[in-house]
C-alpha cells in the first residue's frame, strides 16, 4: 500500500468556456501579456496550481488524456509555413511548463503521462511512489469543437491540481493505492474529476492490480 | 536495477547492426524534402528502409515494432505485476498530420497517444496496465525511472519499457520552423558557426527486473529548469544539476559519455562544458549525427547501443563531427570501453528537461 495525505486541492470546472472568456477571467494570475501566448489547458493549470506555489513540491505529475488539443489543431491550419510558437506549445506537458517557465520555477521532476481508462491510475502511482516528500498531482483537459475528429479533443474542459504529502500534517483526505489480483480496471480522468470536485470518494479497481482509494475528511 | 534484455531499431537495423554501422562511420541521416510529399527544403532525416516520410494508414512503421516486439522476453505483459511502460514524444502524431492533409478517416484510429497505444497493446497482447508517457525528448528517460520505482517498491516483478518515435511532416516541418532542422548535416559538440540537427526513427525496449543482459541502470535522476520553451539558462545550471547525482552515484569508477549531442550550438556547449566539468577524464560521444535524433525515444535507443559498445569493447565516436569542438573530452573517434566500468546516457527536452541514467554491469 502507498498513501499520501491531499494537503491543497485546486478545482477549476469551465465546462464549455472558450478561450477568450478563460483568458480574461484567469489573467489576473498571470504577469502582464504572459497570458497571450498561453492555452486554455496552461490557463487552467495555471488556476489550480496557484495555491500550489508556496509549497516547495519539486516533483510534479501531470495526467492529460487528448493535451494541447488547440495547439494541435491551429498548428497544423498553419501549414505548408508552420508556426513555431505552436509546435513548441503542442507538445503534450505544454500546459504545465507554461505555467513554471512563466513563474521561472525549476522542479526536480516532472512526470508527464498520458492515456485513458487508466490515466489515473497510473499517474497516482507515479506520485506515490515519488520520493520527493511533496508532491503535486494535477490533469485536465481543454475543450475545442475539432471538425470531424471526435477523438482528438475533450467535450469539456476541467482541471485539478492535489498537493500531497507523505505524512505529518493531516490535511484534506488521503489518496492509496493498494495491491490487488484483479487482471482489468478502470478510472479515467472525469470521473477522478467528478469525485474531486464534488469531495466525493472512491474505491475502485482502477487499472489492472490497482485498487485506488480516495478518502475525505 | 538489473536489465534483462534491451534492444532498438534504427535505420541500419538492430542494436547489433547500429553498433556496427556506427563504429564503421556510417551516417543514416540523408536530405530529404522537409514536408515530404509536399516537398520543401532538403533537411537531413534518418528513415527505416522504404519508408516515406508522409504517414500511411496503417502507418508504414507497425511491421518495424512488430519486429522490435518479437525480442521481448515473454511474459504476462501489461498484467497486474508485469506493468508497460510506453514512451513516445510522437505516438501517432504523423496520421494526426495525414488526417489533417488527406482526410482520410482511416489515420483518426492512430492520431491520439491513447488510441495509438491501444492498437498497439491488442496487436502485442498485452494486458491494459500500460503507462503512457509523453515529456518530449525525455520521454524514454521518464519511462525507465517509473518501471525501476514501480519495482524498487514491490508493486511489480518486472517491468517492460517500450518506446517508439516516427518522423513525420508535423515534426520536422516544427523543428524545421524552429531554425535548427535545416539543410546542414548535424555535427554534435563541434564549434561551428551554425547548428543544426538531424532527425530519425527509432524504437526500442528494455525489460527491468532481472539480471540477464549482465548490465543494470545505477541511478537515473531528473531536473527541469523552467527557464524557457526551447533554450536552456545560458549558465548551464540545469545540466549541472543534473550531472552531479550521476557524478556522486558514479563515485570513483571511470564512466564513458553518451551526451544528449543533437548538433544545436548552444545546448551542445552547455552540456559537453557541464559534462568536462563533472567528468574531467571521461570521453563524451553522441550519435545523433549519424542517427538523427529519436526525440522521446533517445534516451532508450541508444541505451542497447551503449550496451553494445561495452559488450564488444568498442564504443562509436561522434559520427559526423571533427575537432574543433567545444570541450577537448569529445570522442569523434571509436575508442576501447576497456577499462571504464560505466557509461552516463544523456537526455535533453524542450522546457530545459534534463535526464541522466548510469548504466553498469550487472
Amino acid at each position: 500500500m502507498i498513501e499520501r495525505e491531499i494537503i491543497l486541492l485546486g478545482i477549476e470546472d469551465p465546462g464549455s468556456e472558450e478561450l477568450d472568456a478563460t483568458r480574461t477571467r484567469l489573467r489576473g494570475l498571470f504577469a502582464k501579456g504572459a497570458t497571450r501566448r498561453m492555452t486554455q489547458l496552461g490557463l487552467l493549470m495555471g488556476s489550480v496550481l496557484e495555491p500550489m506555489r508556496a509549497s516547495g513540491a519539486d516533483t510534479v505529475v501531470y495526467a492529460s488524456k487528448y493535451g494541447e488539443s488547440r495547439a494541435l489543431r491551429d498548428y497544423l491550419a498553419s501549414f505548408p509555413s508552420a508556426s513555431p510558437t505552436l509546435f513548441q506549445t503542442s507538445i503534450h506537458p505544454s500546459a504545465v511548463q507554461q505555467v513554471l517557465v512563466a513563474r521561472q520555477q525549476p522542479v526536480r521532476e516532472f512526470l508527464p503521462l498520458a492515456g485513458d481508462a487508466q490515466i489515473v491510475a497510473h499517474a497516482a502511482q507515479a506520485a506515490l511512489l515519488a520520493p520527493a516528500p511533496s508532491v503535486v498531482f494535477c490533469g485536465g483537459e481543454e475543450c475545442i469543437a475539432w471538425s470531424d475528429n471526435d477523438k482528438a479533443s475533450s467535450p469539456a474542459a476541467f482541471a485539478f491540481a492535489l498537493l500531497l504529502s507523505n505524512g505529518g500534517a493531516r490535511g484534506l483526505g488521503t489518496l492509496r493505492l493498494e495491491a490487488c489480483d484483479d487482471g482489468a480496471g478502470d478510472l479515467a480522468l472525469p470521473a477522478f474529476f467528478a469525485a474531486l470536485r464534488g469531495r466525493r470518494p472512491l474505491d475502485r479497481i482502477a487499472a489492472p492490480g490497482m485498487r485506488l482509494i480516495l478518502e475525505w475528511r | 536495477m538489473p536489465i534483462e534484455a534491451a534492444d532498438c531499431r534504427t535505420p541500419f537495423g538492430d542494436a547489433r547492426a547500429t553498433s556496427a554501422a556506427l563504429l564503421g562511420g556510417r551516417r543514416a541521416l540523408c536530405p530529404c524534402p522537409v514536408l515530404g510529399p509536399d516537398g520543401g527544403d532538403l533537411v537531413p532525416l534518418a528513415l527505416l528502409s522504404a519508408r516515406a516520410l508522409g504517414e500511411t494508414a496503417p502507418p508504414g512503421w507497425l511491421p518495424c515494432l512488430d519486429g522490435l516486439a518479437a525480442g521481448i522476453p515473454q511474459g504476462p505483459w501489461g498484467g497486474p505485476r508485469h506493468p508497460v511502460f510506453m514512451t513516445s514524444s510522437n505516438f501517432g502524431v504523423g496520421s494526426l498530420f495525414a488526417f489533417q492533409r488527406d482526410r482520410d478517416p482511416r489515420h483518426i484510429e492512430y492520431c491520439m497517444p491513447y488510441s495509438m497505444s491501444e492498437v498497439l497493446r491488442q496487436r502485442f497482447g498485452w494486458g491494459s496496465n500500460v503507462t503512457l508517457v509523453s515529456h518530449a525528448c525525455v520521454s524514454a528517460h521518464i519511462g525507465l525511472l517509473l518501471a525501476s520505482r514501480c519495482l524498487r517498491s514491490g508493486s511489480a516483478e518486472r517491468a517492460l519499457v517500450f518506446t517508439f518515435d516516427f518522423i513525420s511532416p508535423f515534426v520536422t516541418a516544427g523543428f524545421h520552423a524552429l531554425k535548427i532542422l535545416n539543410a546542414g548535416m548535424p555535427a554534435p559538440y563541434a564549434a561551428l558557426p551554425t547548428g543544426s540537427i538531424g532527425l530519425g526513427d527509432g524504437a526500442a525496449f528494455a525489460v527491468l527486473g532481472r539480471p540477464g543482459s549482465g548490465f543494470c541502470l545505477s541511478a537515473q535522476t531528473l531536473h527541469n529548469e523552467m527557464h524557457h520553451f526551447t533554450a536552456n539558462d545560458p549558465a548551464g545550471a540545469g545540466f549541472a544539476a543534473s550531472l552531479a547525482p550521476v557524478r556522486a552515484a558514479a563515485g570513483g569508477r571511470r564512466v564513458w559519455l553518451k551526451g544528449h549531442g543533437t548538433g544545436t550550438l548552444e545546448a551542445g556547449r552547455l552540456e559537453a562544458e557541464a559534462f568536462a566539468r563533472h567528468f574531467p577524464d571521461s570521453p563524451l560521444v553522441s550519435w545523433k549525427g549519424s542517427l538523427g535524433h529519436t526525440l522521446g525515444s533517445c534516451g532508450l535507443v541508444e541505451l542497447p547501443l551503449a550496451i553494445e559498445a561495452m559488450r564488444s569493447g568498442r564504443a562509436p565516436g561522434t559520427v559526423g563531427t571533427a575537432p574543433p569542438c567545444f570541450t577537448d573530452n569529445v570522442a569523434t573517434e571509436a575508442f576501447s570501453t576497456a577499462g571504464f566500468d560505466g557509461a552516463v546516457i544523456a537526455g535533453n527536452a524542450f522546457g530545459g528537461a534534463h535526464a541522466s541514467l548510469l548504466l553498469g554491469h550487472d
